[in-house]
């Protein structure tokens, strides 16, 4: 081995840290940025097949029905605000806000993931009727299940906190789940206006 | 000042007793040790280049004459889809990531990648998919419908039973893999390097890794969406992306598939061209001249990458107008490679290297290469395409720039760092005998099949009539085959001989310059005692009086270092898992949702409801037992 | 020779010469950098690499040769684009026909303003030398492609899509071509043959094959005519005059005028027909013809039946 001269001492060094400075966060931005690009692949398929159609929906296919998507939209955005206050709880380690708000958080995303069901059924049309049909089911089950996914890990983050005491660094993740949730919102607004509302502008 | 002797001892017990696998059975499933990751991932694709060479062999076979009956129409079109899967799926781009997942970590002086379990997890995904491919192939239900399953012929209509969910679903776990190797590659890149590794002194190798990187995340979810979200959806759930007589389109697969399979070559391409640097620049005991060109090169290579797809389709009826700026991208290409070319024949110009076996897998890599590439620019134009296109011409191009531009430098690294991970060298003697089959032989195949393709002779064929006059180029090229599985028996025999018989290699047995070279050959679990302190691109070429380093990482736990991303200024110590059962029983959870869901919804809910359990566990066991916490809050102050 | 190396076509040519030039230069490019390489590795420098001079003299013979790649490339960018609008004439075509793909055949329609004079074959396209040939290209079933390399590039057939080809076949001959998407099963075995004719020839043939149909004079033949009728073939085949009019299996109005059967499969001979018809699993495994079995005497008229569809 070689001799080793050492310069410097990194021992003062924080070991948890938060937003961009910290690994995990970097493993949720690669993971919304892969998803997130997944559903934009689906997106332009979606309106590449909309070229073969002189009608959009095609004849005999109704519209998608606004009421329920647009209810779970206000919900959606509605949502951001616990998932805002549990990362502010989070960064400054207030361990009581953090499991209040994810509790908040939990209570709403619950309706949230159940109105989702309808809100597939309300495109008003089966996936196997024909590619609208397909197209806009896979647009919206796929964002359907990130939004299961999110919201099972903002209840397990919860059931921890509950359960058994969590070190310093859960902070850190319980933060990132946050910025996830924003994600998952964000990203839900083209999507509600491109199937939801498109139809009926074009 | 170094380090005195007897602390080093002591830190390097302490660390090997929290850095080490646990031991036997349990230590093998568990590892998420980076090194043994990726040397299983190298293991496992190398048995598939095996697997594919055999089934190529096969092919060849039954091609040397014209009407042979060696092979008939269903097993061929199963090989040759196999044949595809295998290579492009299962070995050409785990191997190239495997380098990655290897030697990343090492040469930017990180003990591990930036998350080990996610990285096991990757390993055992990619295993499932290996298993799953190749007891299908076994039990007559191997994909048949081509590595590019083209609908409708994929479809339900056409392609009835499984053989083609086989794919889809092979085709869904390489892609998880990939992906989840690319994070890692990309985060421990980017914030766990040596102190004083700013961004300009990376190493070309992990440049070229960045940069597929990044290349993985936006291809391989086009590829996913294709076989997973609709040709599956199609076949399974009776949806119409495809389907003309609802609206869905043929051409949409195409585009979607080549969006991916254009970069898919780069992804395979760009690695290798990352290996050549530190070889040329070890043995001719120089920098690399046009570091900054170098990178920009590689950096552009991977947005044209994106921009090129179209080439697959030009025999289509899409506008021609749209089909001319795919021809122009397609050439333009061309110039960023050509810019590494040069680069690296200046940096060899009057160097008077020492032509060791790595070197002359770099040079095949200059004589092969160029030959793909020019006849890569050939199909680039539209109309020369049209005669071309689906022949043999092509299939002699991607060979030449896959053979010739992937896996002669793959051969090159392979034997060069050997050493390191195994503490022995391959014997030279046995590597140059390699050297010289391999490249005959790639081109005694290869080249005759650019005559048959413009003579006529389409791709995907099982057999010919004699008329064609097809036979004599058929025969030769077959005899080519032969010499190249000669040239990988040697490399095998070599192998085998050498990783406990070869001559010791030491730490650095080729003087070279990159910091896995600090280490000892194998390298101990926790790789780097202390971590480098790096001030220029050639660490070892710079240090005269000891390697620096930066103490104050623990010996109690797995414990990394985390940099700015641009200046490599350090920042925080990150604390890593301990080995966990977790991501292998993940990988099998995923595995039974995704090959369940071919026959019937039940394993899927199943499947998913055994996935919550494996992800709780995951969740418990993120944290270690003993650590000790220094919190950064928001005013800046650190609170223990 | 069935090969793109051998052009009969004004548009085979162009891609024939575009093609000679990118060897050519190709050629010379790949010999020069295999000798830079080689050459790099046996000099010995004479300036230090690392110095001023060293770097410099370096940068600049690079920039030269990526500037001098980038001309080559633009050069043969604007070749390609010229080459393409070439081949881009498609006004007054005098024949017009509609080929559609099938696994594993092809279906050919002659398209004439007259109904009457409308023809539906398979496998053997016929054209008159020296005019504008239309191809419009469709697919039954999967992808295939269309491509006889003496004549035109490849065009894919794709189910949904309806796409043209042009060309003109300079000289008479028989001019072979082959599917060039991979189809499934037998897509290896899927060829058909253009054949070019003097105008006055092709005249000729355009008309006998538009020539209404007759009833078998021979009694063999109408015996065969008989077994044809009543043994399952009509389920797929046309027989132009007859009551079989099935189009799942390629048209059989005129068999007995093309060289070969089973999309090139096999030469038009007697035997090769009774062998086929008695068991086509065996020439072409997976084709959508089942064997029909029949007896000797039987298979014998059919044959001779078969034999006067002209």
């Amino acid at each position: 081995m070689n001799a080793m001269r050492p310069v410097s001492d990194v021992t003062e060094l924080p070991t948890v840290t938060f937003g961009s400075r910290s690994l995990m966060w970097w493993g949720t931005l690669g993971f919304m940025t892969i998803e997130g690009w997944t559903l934009a692949i689906l997106v332009v398929s979606y309106f590449y097949l909309r070229q073969n159609f002189d009608a959009w929906p095609p004849l005999r296919t109704p519209n998608p029905s606004l009421l329920v998507p647009t209810i779970n939209l206000v919900l959606m955005l509605v949502s951001v605000i616990p998932a805002w206050l549990t990362q502010q709880a989070a960064k400054k380690l207030d361990l009581g806000g953090v499991k209040r708000w994810l509790i908040v958080s939990t209570v709403v995303a619950i309706p949230i993931v159940v109105l989702r069901w309808w809100e597939l059924w309300a495109i008003n049309t089966r996936w196997d009727t024909n590619a609208y049909g397909s197209a806009a089911w896979t647009v919206v089950g796929f964002h359907t299940s990130l939004l299961v996914l999110d919201v099972a890990d903002t209840i397990g983050l919860l059931l921890f906190y509950l359960i058994r005491p969590m070190p310093l660094k859960s902070f850190s993740d319980t933060a990132d789940n946050s910025f996830y949730w924003y994600f998952t919102v964000g990203i839900w607004i083209p999507v509600y206006l491109i199937i939801y509302v498109g139809p009926r502008i074009a | 000042m170094t380090l005195p002797a007897d602390a080093i001892d002591r830190d390097a017990v302490e660390l090997e007793e929290v850095w080490r696998d646990p031991p036997g059975i349990w230590g093998w499933f568990t590892t998420t040790n980076h090194k043994v990751i990726a040397k299983r991932y190298i293991i496992t694709a190398f048995l598939m280049f095996i697997a594919g060479g055999i089934e190529a062999g096969l092919m060849r076979a039954q091609l040397m004459r014209p009407g042979n009956t060696l092979v008939g129409p269903d097993r061929y079109n199963q090989l040759f889809t196999t044949h595809g899967t295998t290579m492009m799926f299962l070995f050409a781009v785990p191997i190239m990531t495997a380098m990655g997942l290897y030697f990343v970590p090492l040469m930017v002086g990180a003990r591990t990648v930036a998350f080990p379990r996610l990285n096991a997890f990757g390993y055992w995904t990619y295993v499932v998919a290996v298993v799953f491919l190749y007891v299908s192939l076994f039990v007559n239900t191997g994909p048949d419908a081509g590595w590019f399953a083209y609908p409708p012929l994929s479809g339900p209509e056409y392609s009835p039973g499984h053989r083609v969910d086989v794919w889809a679903q092979v085709v869904t776990f390489t892609e998880i893999a990939a992906l989840v190797a690319a994070v890692n590659v990309i985060v421990t890149t980017f914030k766990m390097r040596a102190p004083g590794m700013s961004l300009n002194r990376i190493p070309l190798f992990v440049w070229a890794q960045l940069v597929v990187a990044f290349m993985i995340i936006f291809a391989m979810p086009a590829v996913a969406v294709g076989s997973t979200l609709m040709l599956a959806a199609d076949r399974a759930l009776n949806m119409h992306w495809f389907n003309p007589a609802e609206g869905g389109d043929a051409l949409l697969w195409q585009h979607v598939f080549w969006f991916f399979g254009h970069p898919e070559v780069y992804i395979i391409f760009l690695p290798a061209l990352g290996f050549i640097t530190p070889i040329i620049e070890t043995f001719t005991e120089r920098p690399l001249f046009g570091y900054s060109a170098v990178v920009l090169a590689n950096i552009t290579t991977a947005f044209f990458a994106f921009g090129l797809w179209v080439h697959h389709m030009f025999a289509t009826p899409i506008p021609e107008v749209g089909q001319s700026l795919f021809t122009a991208a397609s050439m333009l290409i061309t110039i960023p490679t050509a810019v590494q070319i040069f680069c690296w024949i200046a940096t060899l110009w009057g160097s008077r290297p020492r032509l060791a076996v790595p070197l002359l897998f770099v040079l095949g890599f200059f004589f092969t290469f160029v030959n793909g590439g020019i006849t890569g620019v050939m199909l680039a134009s539209v109309a020369f395409d049209k005669q071309a296109h689906d022949t043999f011409f092509v299939v002699a191009h991607l060979h030449y720039v896959l053979l010739g531009g992937g896996v002669m430098p793959l051969f090159g690294a392979l034997h060069f760092w050997f050493p390191k991970v195994t503490g022995r060298l391959l014997n030279e003697r046995l590597g140059k005998w390699q050297f010289w089959l391999f490249i005959t032989g790639v081109n005694l195949t290869f080249f005759p099949m650019h005559i048959l393709g413009l003579n006529g002779m389409p791709r995907r064929v099982y057999t010919y009539l004699p008329e064609t006059g097809w036979g004599p180029l058929n025969l030769l090229a077959t005899v080519g085959a032969v010499i190249i599985v000669l040239s990988v028996v040697v490399f095998l025999v070599n192998v085998a001989k050498s990783w406990k018989g070869g001559e010791i290699a030491g730490d650095n047995p080729w003087n070279s310059s990159g910091l896995e070279w600090a280490v000892p050959s194998p390298p101990p679990s926790y790789s780097f005692l202390h971590t480098p302190f790096v001030t220029g691109r050639h660490p070892l070429w710079e240090t005269t009086d000891g390697l620096p380093v930066v103490t104050g990482l623990s010996v109690h736990e797995r414990q990394v270092l985390v940099t700015t991303t641009f200046d490599a200024v350090p920042d925080y110590r990150h604390s890593m898992p301990s080995s966990s059962i977790w991501p292998m029983y993940l990988a099998l959870c995923m595995g039974l949702v995704f090959i369940g869901s071919i026959f019937s919804p039940y394993f899927v809910l199943g499947g998913l409801g055994i996935s919550l359990l494996g992800l709780v566990g995951w969740a418990w066991t993120a944290s270690n037992k003993r650590e000790e916490e220094r919190v950064a809050l928001p005013d800046g102050a650190v609170e223990a | 020779m069935h090969s793109a190396f051998d052009p009969h076509s004004p548009q085979a040519r162009a891609v024939a010469h575009l093609w000679w030039w990118m060897f050519g230069v190709g050629f010379a490019i790949w010999m020069g950098v295999t000798l830079a390489m080689l050459t790099s590795i046996r000099r010995r420098d004479a300036t230090e690499p690392d110095s001023e001079e060293g770097k410099n003299v370096r940068g600049h013979t690079l920039a030269i040769y990526v500037g001098a790649t980038l001309v080559v490339l633009l050069v043969f960018l604007g070749y390609d684009f010229a080459v393409g609008r070439s081949l881009a004439e498609r006004s007054a075509p005098a024949v017009k026909i509609l080929v559609t793909g099938h696994q594993w055949w092809w279906e050919l329609e002659y398209e004439d303003s007259v109904p009457s004079r409308r023809m539906i074959t398979a496998n053997e396209i016929h054209v008159p030398t020296g005019q504008l040939i239309e191809v419009k290209v469709r697919a039954a079933d999967v992808i295939h492609s269309f491509w006889a390399p003496n004549l035109q590039g490849k065009r894919d057939l794709i189910p949904g899509y309806l796409s043209t080809v042009w060309f003109r076949a300079d000289t008479p001959g028989v001019y072979r071509g082959q599917c060039a998407e991979f189809c499934g099963l037998e897509h290896a075995k899927m060829a058909f043959y253009v054949v070019a004719q003097p105008p006055a020839a092709y005249a000729a043939w355009r008309a006998a094959s538009s020539a209404p149909h007759t009833p078998p004079a021979d009694s063999i033949a109408a015996t065969g005519q008989r077994v044809f009728l009543s043994s399952g073939c009509p389920l797929c085949h046309t027989i132009a005059g007859t009551d079989a009019r099935a189009t799942v299996g390629p048209s059989l109005s005129h068999l007995a005028s093309r060289m070969t059967l089973a999309a090139g499969t096999l030469e038009n001979t007697r035997e090769n027909l009774m062998s086929w018809i008695v068991n086509p699993q065996a020439l072409k495994p997976g084709v959508h013809m089942p064997p029909i079995p029949l007896k000797p005497a039987e298979l014998s008229a059919l044959v001779t039946y078969l034999e006067t569809l002209k």
